[in-house]
């Protein structure tokens, strides 16, 4: 199976302070990434970088197959994101955020229809269609949210923290949609701070100050340091890995 | 590319209409605006208000009271009031100028001596104060030669072009539609991105396969479309409502309308890359539109400007524009007359739209 994502020692300095320090990973197509690690530790730099939304100092990647630095225009056809700020017009309608996303990736009138249909049917949205956006509660502007950065069917899907604020209800049910997404084949790219769910990921990997620290399956790695839950073992390796700077 | 713009396009329109007070800004303002600076802003001097102090009192001083005040330019406000308190009317703005005819008025004009009359004028508002001497001097020499029949070796016949009645109103309202798409266009277009920056749907759009040129077009062309709305409603109201004659052409002036907009959507667009917050596209794009105002000939001849100043005036678009718009309605000039200043607005209008989306990509990357 082909690689969705590859990253080799990718790095971005903003001046003199590192971001993103020398990070190395692969995700495989299909997978449900996650991404953790504390305020800070450099995730958004590092999404920002794979969405070809920034450039990185040094380093590779790949997304999709196509290169980061060179390949920008088919990385944008191929991915979806969704940022920690629901990014939606307030001022339109759910349909028309929905309809004017869907333009912009060029979908064909009649196509784009049908999806709106079939999305809204999935993600509960067919009430709120003529609401104007910004009044929708912020569970359903999530949900639209990810209606819109699905549209066009990306084959990589970043989510930058996208349950922020959200009730446990609503983000089970999210992560219960996010699945379906996997396993219709689209990869998954998500930064989160619950560590709840960072256990329904196939695996994760904790970033700190810049760099990778940890990276593997949840419960092999709940095993390897045995601590009860993931909540637990992030606790540790970062105030651990705080200690140990601290003493240098 | 295409549907990408038409998207766009229909989705800036969407939001303009939804919102209530932009809709007021864009439609009830420039009818106001032209009402209150049409009226406002009147240059004309007519009906000044004048003490008389007749020290003569006879038939041929009141004839002479009468021929000054036949025309409509002054009316006498107070006749005699006490002479220790002439200053005190000009204080109190009850006149603005003073007629004084000395007691030996008669005798000496029948004698053929020299006869003083003094006029006192407040001098305060300058513009209207050298008028209304003007106007003093030229209604003396008519009365002088009705009254002693002197031939006179040269006389000169005026006849003003293009608006004879010098109505300062057709002369301000072209310039006030000019003013008016000016402050317009460049506020919305400066708002349009950093809005977009502000509220996180930039950064959305950026991982989406736009591209800058779409952007910038599927975003500029609803603000151009506005900019002939404001144009057009603020011309029809001028016509209709003050009656202004429109002598030339009405497509040239759309046509070299589209090259204006073209120049002040590029300044928008261009203070949206320098710009993080609407608040400050919003005072920059102020500054833009005072500085605009203020050197393209709107209230002061540009030529009476310092010669530094005057230089500083090219760099200006509305500069350009506001003699195509006066040149168009008032003279019928047509595209002949007007090449210096297409070609001058096409030039900036390109230089602002290319350096945009340089810094443009520039900030993406």
């Amino acid at each position: 199976m082909p690689d969705a994502v590859t990253i080799e020692k990718l790095t971005k300095k903003f001046g003199d302070f590192t971001a993103v320090d020398q990070i190395s990973l692969t995700v495989g197509e299909g997978e449900v990434f996650g991404f953790l690690g504390a305020n800070g530790a450099g995730k958004t730099t590092a999404i920002r970088m794979l969405c070809g939304l920034l450039l990185p100092t040094s380093g590779n990647g790949t997304v999709g197959g196509f290169d980061i630095y060179r390949d920008n225009e088919n990385i944008k056809k191929s991915i979806g994101y969704m940022s920690q700020k629901f990014s939606l017009y307030g001022d339109l309608t759910a349909y028309e955020n929905l309809w004017f996303y869907g333009s912009v990736y060029q979908l064909k009138k009649k196509v784009l229809k049908d999806r709106i249909d079939e999305l809204s049917e999935e993600l509960g949205l067919h009430e709120f269609l003529n609401r104007l956006a910004g009044n929708l509660p912020l569970g359903w502007r999530q949900r639209l949210a990810l209606a819109t950065s699905v549209l066009h069917r990306p084959k990589i899907l970043f989510l930058d923290e996208p349950t922020g604020g959200v009730d446990p209800v609503f983000r089970r049910r999210f992560w219960g949609m996010l699945y379906d997404l996997a396993d219709k084949g689209t990869t998954l790219f998500v930064t989160t701070h619950y560590m709840d769910e960072a256990e329904y990921c196939h695996r994760i990997s904790i970033m700190h100050h810049g760099r990778i620290i940890e990276l593997g399956n949840p419960s092999d790695l709940i095993q390897k340091y045995q601590q009860p839950n993931l909540e637990e073992l992030f606790v540790q390796l970062i105030s651990k890995k705080s200690e140990e700077s601290a003493d240098v | 590319m295409i549907q990408t713009i038409l998207a766009l396009m229909k989705k800036e329109l969407y939001q303009v209409i939804r919102d209530r007070n932009m809709l007021r800004l864009i439609f009830v303002m420039p009818i106001i605006q032209l009402l209150v600076l049409g009226y406002a802003i009147n240059t004309d001097v007519k009906k000044i208000d004048t003490a008389v102090y007749d020290f003569d009192r006879s038939s041929l001083s009141r004839e002479y009271i009468k021929a000054k005040t036949a025309g409509d330019y002054f009316i006498v406000s107070s006749e005699n009031p006490p002479v220790l308190d002439a200053e005190r009317g000009f204080k109190e703005n009850l006149y603005t100028a003073a007629l004084i005819i000395p007691n030996d008025f008669s005798e000496n004009f029948i004698e053929k001596k020299p006869v003083n009359v003094g006029l006192l004028i407040d001098g305060s508002n300058a513009n209207s104060a050298s008028i209304t001497s003007g106007y003093a001097e030229m209604i003396a020499m008519q009365f002088n030669r009705r009254q002693l029949d002197i031939p006179e070796p040269i006389v000169m016949r005026q006849q003003m072009l293009y608006n004879p009645e010098s109505e300062s109103i057709y002369f301000m309202v072209p310039g006030i539609v000019a003013v008016l798409i000016t402050m317009i266009t460049a506020m919305l277009s400066s708002m349009a991105i950093v809005r977009e920056r502000e509220i996180g749907t930039l950064e959305q759009l950026m991982v989406t396969p736009i591209t800058v040129p779409a952007l910038i077009i599927g975003k500029t062309i609803p603000f151009a479309i506005l900019g002939f709305l404001e144009m057009s409603i603020a011309l029809l109201f001028g016509v209709l409502w003050f009656g202004i004659p429109f002598v030339g052409s009405w497509s040239l002036l759309y046509g070299l309308t589209f090259i204006f907009l073209f120049t002040t959507l590029g300044v928008g667009l261009f203070i949206s890359t320098v710009t993080k917050t609407q608040q400050q596209a919003m005072f920059y794009a102020w500054f833009f539109s005072i500085f605009a105002i203020l050197t393209s000939g709107f209230f002061s001849p540009i030529a009476n400007m310092p010669e530094a100043v005057q230089y500083i005036t090219y760099l200006n678009p509305l500069r350009y524009y506001m003699i195509i718009v006066r040149g168009i309605m008032m003279k019928g000039a047509s595209i002949d007359a007007l090449y210096p200043e297409i070609i001058a607005m096409i030039i900036f209008g390109v230089l602002i739209f290319t350096s945009s989306w340089l810094r443009y990509s520039k900030r993406v990357s």
